[in-house]
């Protein structure tokens, strides 16, 4: 079911229009809370300064949140115009910015496009009716032509709202992509002339690569939405939003033509670039209530996703060869992707809350929700003529070439089982929960859950046109190099082992938890939670995992000038036995008429591997916050927090904690004034283990048997730390603005590795630096100061000048792309990326802020 | 050091150094932050015989177009001084004789008046008219009621003698009422009150019809409850 | 977007604004026939206008009503103008907020409705003693007013919804008002009436540390405004720890990256199961908010025979001995690719 583009916006605004329709900005339901960009992440709030009168005229400063943090100086009331019965008031920012140095780098442009040149840094413009309450108001800025967003809302306070948007947001992923291909963004990559696709060298390959100018690769989102809310009664509203979202551009992804590590001048491992052209609706809507004693919430949301494009393909330069002796490789020139099927999403949710005696509340909120996709499948493969290996020296198929296959049997839809996916998840949710409060100093708390997700149908990988079942590995190019690895059974290889199904993941979720919560005093709370869980995945490791934790949490106000907050949980999971291969229904091994092979089915993996989300652990969290008010104008807030897992894992993750300080000071000494300074430090650590076989084709999943044995284990451990710091200060000389700040991050990631001996290793000759037993790579690092002042001149009652300029230093070392500066090509390896890079990075610009 | 680094100290340097204090200058008198005034009540005394011809000797004016100054709270006598200074508003008497006050004069002066004994009144009763307005105001009018600053007995706001910024709220307690009624008057026409009381009271004076001023003002020359 | 997209994307817009306008028109046409402008002229004062036309209050404002402050059961309303007299500052800052332009509304087509008391309860009592705490209901540190007190009057108007399980929830236990995140009196934030200048700065007074975390190589766009905390989690409470809006973690990621949802002729088991198996939510030092380097990442998981349970040192890098497709650049997602599910028939390795 090809429907490139099927909603545009404009039968999308019909659409809505239909439903009855409350607004966007909504903390129940959907995206799109917030619009704005780079330059004011604020929106405007801020682009007035403070009000040099304070807040009040009977008291200095500011007053503090129950918790302690100072509120922030209002801004100066606008200045209104009346027309009529209508107050306008508006601003009007408007300027130009340029930028310097490496300003073509993607970390700099993340999420930002700085084009340079005239900027519309904000217009804001708002219209009220005081009579009855009615307002209008648009705000909209532009960096760009990708990096934009307009909306207009139009309401009666208390009545109903609707509000319209447009928004654009680049990103930007990476500046250093040397794609080899024609045709990038579109869904056919081709090598350019001169360059035949399976049978160019590596030496023309990387050539070609080192001559491909560098260019950047990167995703636009172009979004519009429409959101309407009412009031139908005090009691009653209604909403509805809807939103679609266009994608568009083009980013790094892969290309598999088989292993090239074992086998130089073979193979073929590709970064292709995939191409992003689609298209999301999104559309909410619902009913509430709130009256005296019920409240109710009946919501709908659904999402409708389509690409432009099924597949896409690429072709492969490199040639093929076999691995064994006076047999032929098939040419393979082609390669493919199925892209992201195009899927629609239903949820319905209804919420029913009943207040109850003792203060409490009784909620149950259903819910239940279908995702389905039906996409066109793409062929097992793209190539043209036979893929596969010709024993014989020929490439003629027949019964003297098991191994050789035509393609023509595999790369037409008639090769599948069925034409299309016709996929469906069905989801299910209930969750009760009940409050009281028998006492002013005590609360209980109760809650059940019961979630689903099952699997609707199942993929049978068979093909009709030639009776076997499997697939088509790596583009065929697997099985046109090693013999009988073509990802194809049938009676005559009964011992091949491949995926023939699909893999369903029903799962299911059941909660329960008990709390209460007891006021100590005025100044004291104490709370503790006790909840258990129990998820039951099918074909999984476990069948059952259940988890216990114990939260305990206390809350202290003891002091004028501290508040604390502390929580500790203390987490247990387990589960049922353990099976190292719940996926053995998936494959050949599973069909009538297969045959182990003579040594046995090889070990699916060793059996003392625990994978994280199943495995038993014990988890000790603490959550650490305080709040200090050493005098009136100040404020120093400190937090700490630290997460402690153990797994009971010989193998896979056995360990990952983190630990993390922050410390904050700030200081509102008049309006306009403030100052603030942070410090952050955090680190985390996370520990593995694995193993190395001793044997391909061992059929004993044990440690110490004929496949895994104790000198293949290996250990890594991968530290990171972070830290944060930063400077915040503004200041009105007199009439005159002055911001400035600072800040700095130095992330630091260390991988270590430790090997019982050289057989746990990729490479046994790479062991470098560190001896014999262990080593560690080049530190991961990211480091980033950034430095921005700006000054806010007043020119006229009506209109400032804005200078600013920022500063930024980014330091970025990522050892996965070591060597990438002096070549993208490996072998029959070719990258696109070539990973991100350091830059100093300077953005200026000239604002005139003018009030309309 | 590295440019960078000079950037960073520039900017810790400027944070540091760079915030003036606030409510410095000549400007209009920011009374939301002030400390305790103290001055030499012996100092003031010599100097306040030039005060007397209008404010009386012992700081009881006699003509009741003038206030009473005895017993009044220093903070608010000093910073009426420094505003009728810096104000220098041309149609006030006072405007000149603060001209040539020093700043320690002033403090003086405010402690010397402050530490006189108040007048007692003429002992009014809770069942003149103003008295219900200056205990509950008039929420129909919008008027609050004038307690909540200037004390229940109206010798100044509660808990004011445990923080100074409480004591920019006079005593009126005995004023008088000639005074008084003239002084809302004023507040009610200062269209850019200079002080930030002025900037809270103002608003309220033009709540007060004539007949309530006269009323509490009255009341409060009798001597308040 | 180039300006031919943008004219197009806007016609669309209005049309769409244009056909939802003539329900509304039709739904307040009475409404709008009184509000038509005053024949008085000499009244000159929209607040005189406004009440000979006497429209009915917006539905929303229309329950308004002097909250109850149980620190001074004796007191009685003042109304604003008592309030004004005093804090004039404070509501020229408060005019121009959302409250206010409704409370005003309301107030002038019923003068029962209150307009400060509606929140801060009835003002006698405090006008009288200002001094006092708790008189008058506050919603500081200092007010005297218990939290409770607080939230509740706050909730009298703005019950359900996406309030509905504020009670119980990780804030409201911790002891948080709204006005710990919320201060309605004067237009702090362009939306939301929020206490800081933005959703992400309000959250970031007590999350400082996850507020950095969006400092990081990879990061949502959260740093730069395009998105806020409140995209993913509801502080108010919601039935999904740790706050989210939906369903699920995967319901959340899917809202923005609906091309993951699928479902996938080939699924991944834990990518199927919780997004969070392998990518930080926030931000991370590693490409695409991965929670460890590749390969190790998958490691943690695989180690089946051949070839994915090698160890694999700087030798196998770029720039070592024995470059190895397994380690370097994108490792792994080389060639699976399509490692969040593949709908290819061939896919089952995500290799197409």
């Amino acid at each position: 079911m090809r429907t490139p583009r099927l909603l545009r916006p404009l039968p999308l605004a019909v659409a809505i229009a239909t439903v009855v329709a409350r607004a966007h900005a909504d903390s129940g339901v959907g995206v799109d809370t917030w619009r704005a960009n780079k330059l004011d992440p604020t929106g405007g709030a801020t682009i007035d300064g403070c009000d040099e009168r304070g807040t009040s005229w009977l008291e200095a400063g500011v007053h503090r949140s129950p918790t302690g943090n100072l509120y922030a100086c209002p801004p100066p009331p606008p200045v209104t115009a009346g027309h009529g019965e209508w107050r306008t008031s508006g601003v009007l920012s408007i300027g130009a910015v340029a930028t310097g140095g490496d300003d073509g780098n993607a970390l700099w442009n993340r999420y930002v496009d700085w084009d340079g040149g005239i900027v519309l840094a904000l217009l804001a413009f708002d219209a009220e009716r005081a009579a009855d309450g009615t307002y209008a108001s648009v705000r909209a800025s532009r960096v760009s032509d990708d990096d934009e967003y307009y909306q207009a809302v139009f309401g009666r306070a208390g009545s109903y709202k609707v509000q319209a948007f447009l928004r654009d947001m680049p990103n930007l992923v990476t500046n250093t992509a040397k794609p080899i291909w024609n045709g990038v963004g579109t869904d056919h990559l081709t090598l350019p002339a001169g360059y035949a696709a399976g049978a160019s060298s590596p030496a023309a390959i990387a050539a070609l690569s080192a001559a491909t100018p560098e260019r950047t690769l990167g995703v636009t989102r172009e979004k519009q939405g429409l959101g309407f809310s009412v009031y139908l009664t005090p009691q009653w509203t209604a909403y509805a939003n809807a939103t679609d979202e266009q994608r568009h551009g083009a980013r790094p992804f892969g290309g598999p033509f088989f292993f090239n590590f074992p086998f130089p001048d073979n193979g073929g491992v590709l970064e292709t670039v995939k191409p992003i052209d689609d298209s999301t609706v999104n559309l909410e809507g619902g009913f509430r209530y709130a009256g005296r004693v019920w409240r109710m919430d009946f919501g709908y949301s659904g999402s409708f996703y389509r690409d432009r494009y099924t597949r896409y393909t690429y072709e492969t330069p490199f040639a093929l060869s076999p691995l064994v002796p006076n047999a032929v490789s098939a040419p393979l020139t082609t390669g493919q992707f199925a892209t992201e099927p195009d899927n629609d999403y239903h949820n319905l949710k209804a919420a029913f809350t009943r207040k109850l005696p003792m203060n409490g509340e009784l909620s149950i909120t259903a819910s239940g929700g279908r995702m389905s996709q039906d996409d066109t499948l793409i062929p097992p493969v793209a190539c043209q003529g036979v893929f596969g290996i010709g024993l014989d020296g020929s490439l003629q198929t027949g019964p003297q070439n098991p191994y050789l296959y035509d393609c023509a049997n595999w790369n037409t839809p008639a090769a599948l089982s069925r034409k299309s996916a016709d996929m469906r998840i069905d989801t299910s949710l209930l969750d009760a929960r009940i409050v009281l409060q028998p006492a002013t100093d005590l609360t209980v708390r109760g809650g059940l859950r019961y979630e689903r997700e099952d699997y609707r149908n199942v993929y049978l990988a068979y093909n009709p046109l030639t009776g076997q079942y499997g697939y088509v590995s790596e583009n065929g190019s697997q099985g046109s190099v090693v013999p009988g690895e073509s990802g194809i059974w049938d009676p005559s290889d009964p011992s091949a082992i491949t995926r023939v199904r699909s893999l369903p993941l029903d799962m299911q979720t059941t909660e329960a938890n008990i709390g209460a919560d007891w006021k100590l005093g005025a100044r004291d709370t104490l709370g503790a939670t006790l909840a258990f869980s129990r998820y039951e995945p099918t074909h999984r490791e476990r069948s059952t995992v259940d988890d216990g934790s114990l939260k305990l949490s206390w809350t202290n106000r003891a002091l004028d000038w501290l508040t604390l907050r502390a929580n500790v949980t203390f987490l247990h999971q387990d589960g049922d036995r353990y099976d190292y291969d719940p996926y053995d229904f998936t494959y050949s091994i599973d069909l009538p008429g297969f045959v182990a092979p003579p040594t046995g089915v090889p070990a699916h993996t060793v059996d003392a591997l625990r994978k994280y989300d199943v495995s038993s652990r014990n988890e000790r969290k603490l959550d650490f916050m305080a709040t200090f008010m050493p005098r009136e104008d100040m404020t120093v807030s400190a937090s700490l927090r630290g997460d402690w897992s153990d797994y009971d894992a010989e193998l896979g993750r056995q360990g990952y904690d983190t630990l993390g300080a922050t410390v904050q000071w700030e200081w509102q000494p008049a309006p306009g004034s403030n100052a603030s300074v942070y410090y952050a430090y955090d680190r985390s650590k996370l520990r593995m283990a694995n193993i190395n076989e001793i044997n391909d084709s061992g059929s004993n999943p044990s440690i110490g048997g004929n496949t895994y044995v104790d000198i293949g284990r290996w250990w890594a451990d991968d530290t990171q730390r972070n830290h944060n710091a930063g400077v915040v200060f503004a200041h009105a000389f007199g009439r005159v603005r002055v911001d400035a700040s600072w800040n700095y991050l130095y992330a630091r990631g260390t991988t270590d590795y430790r090997f019982a001996s050289p057989l746990a290793l990729a490479w046994a000759d790479t062991v470098i630096g560190d001896g014999p037993g262990g080593g560690t790579f080049a530190p991961m690092t990211y480091r980033i100061d950034s430095l921005s002042i700006g000054v806010r001149i007043p020119l006229h009652e009506r209109v400032a000048l804005r200078v600013f300029d920022v500063y930024e230093r980014g330091r970025i070392s990522d050892w996965h792309y070591l060597g990438f500066d002096a070549t993208h090509a490996f072998d029959h390896r070719v990258y696109t990326d070539g990973g991100p890079q350091s830059y100093d990075a300077n953005l200026v610009g000239l604002l005139l802020d003018v009030r309309l | 050091m590295t440019a960078i680094e000079r950037l960073r100290r520039f900017l810790f340097a400027t944070a540091l150094a760079g915030i003036p204090l606030a409510h410095a200058g000549n400007g209009p008198v920011d009374l939301r932050a002030i400390d305790a005034v103290h001055g030499d009540a012996a100092a003031g005394k010599a100097k306040a015989s030039v005060c007397s011809a209008c404010h009386g000797p012992l700081g009881i004016a006699i003509v009741p177009t003038f206030p009473n100054l005895a017993g009044q709270k220093a903070e608010y006598l000093y910073w009426r001084l420094v505003m009728f200074k810096r104000a220098g508003k041309p149609e006030s008497p006072m405007t000149a004789q603060a001209a040539n006050l020093d700043d320690a004069s002033m403090r003086d002066l405010a402690a010397y008046f402050a530490s006189l004994p108040p007048a007692a009144g003429t002992a009014g009763t809770g069942t003149m008219p103003g008295a219900a307005i200056y205990r509950d105001g008039d929420p129909a009018a919008g008027v609050p009621p004038c307690q909540g600053c200037h004390g229940a007995d109206a010798r100044g706001r509660a808990g004011a003698d445990g923080d100074p910024r409480l004591r920019v709220y006079p005593m009126l307690r005995g004023q008088h009422a000639a005074y008084i009624a003239q002084r809302i008057k004023d507040l009610a026409a200062d269209a850019s009150p200079f002080t930030s009381t002025s900037h809270v009271m103002a608003p309220i004076a033009r709540t007060l019809d004539a007949a309530s001023v006269d009323a509490i003002a009255h009341w409060l020359e009798a001597g308040a409850p | 977007m180039r300006s031919t997209d943008a004219i197009r994307r806007l016609l669309a817009l209005v049309l769409g604004c244009a056909t939802l306008v003539p329900a509304l028109a039709q739904q307040s046409r009475d409404d709008l026939a009184r509000s038509l402008p005053s024949t008085n002229l000499t009244g000159g004062d929209v607040q005189a206008g406004a009440s000979m036309m006497n429209a009915a209050p917006a539905p929303g404002f229309a329950k308004a009503k002097v909250a109850d402050n149980p620190g001074a059961p004796d007191a009685t309303a003042v109304g604003e103008r008592t309030c004004i007299a005093c804090h004039q500052l404070e509501s020229e800052h408060f005019t121009h907020t959302f409250h206010a332009l409704g409370l005003h509304a309301a107030n002038k087509a019923d003068a029962s409705i209150p307009v400060c008391e509606t929140c801060h309860g009835p003002g006698s009592a405090h006008a009288k003693d200002p001094g006092a705490k708790g008189l008058i209901i506050g919603y500081t540190k200092d007010s005297g007013t218990p939290i409770e007190t607080q939230t509740k009057t706050c909730l009298t108007c703005h019950e359900g919804g996406p309030r509905d399980h504020w009670l119980g929830s990780v804030h409201q236990r911790n002891g948080l008002s709204c006005s710990d995140c919320h201060n309605p009196m004067a237009k702090f934030s362009a939306e939301g009436l929020m206490a800081k200048a933005s959703i992400n700065d309000t959250c970031a007074q007590c999350h400082r540390d996850v507020r950095l975390q969006f400092n990081r190589r990879s990061h949502m766009p959260l740093p730069e405004g395009q998105m806020s905390c409140d995209d993913c989690h509801n502080p108010h409470g919601s039935i999904t720890s740790p706050l989210l809006k939906t369903n699920t973690v995967n319901e959340t990621c899917y809202q923005c990256h609906a091309e993951k949802r699928g479902p996938f002729l080939f699924e991944h088991a834990p990518v199927r199961e919780s997004c969070l198996n392998c990518h930080t939510p926030h931000g991370s030092n590693q490409q695409t908010l991965l929670v460890t380097p590749l390969p190790f990442l998958c490691q943690q998981c695989h180690s089946g025979l051949r070839h994915p349970n090698d160890l694999h040192t700087p030798g196998s890098l770029g720039n070592g001995q024995h470059p190895d497709e397994r380690a370097m650049g994108r490792a792994c997602v080389t060639c699976h690719a399509n490692i969040h599910g593949s709908n290819a028939p061939s896919g089952p390795k995500f290799h197409e």
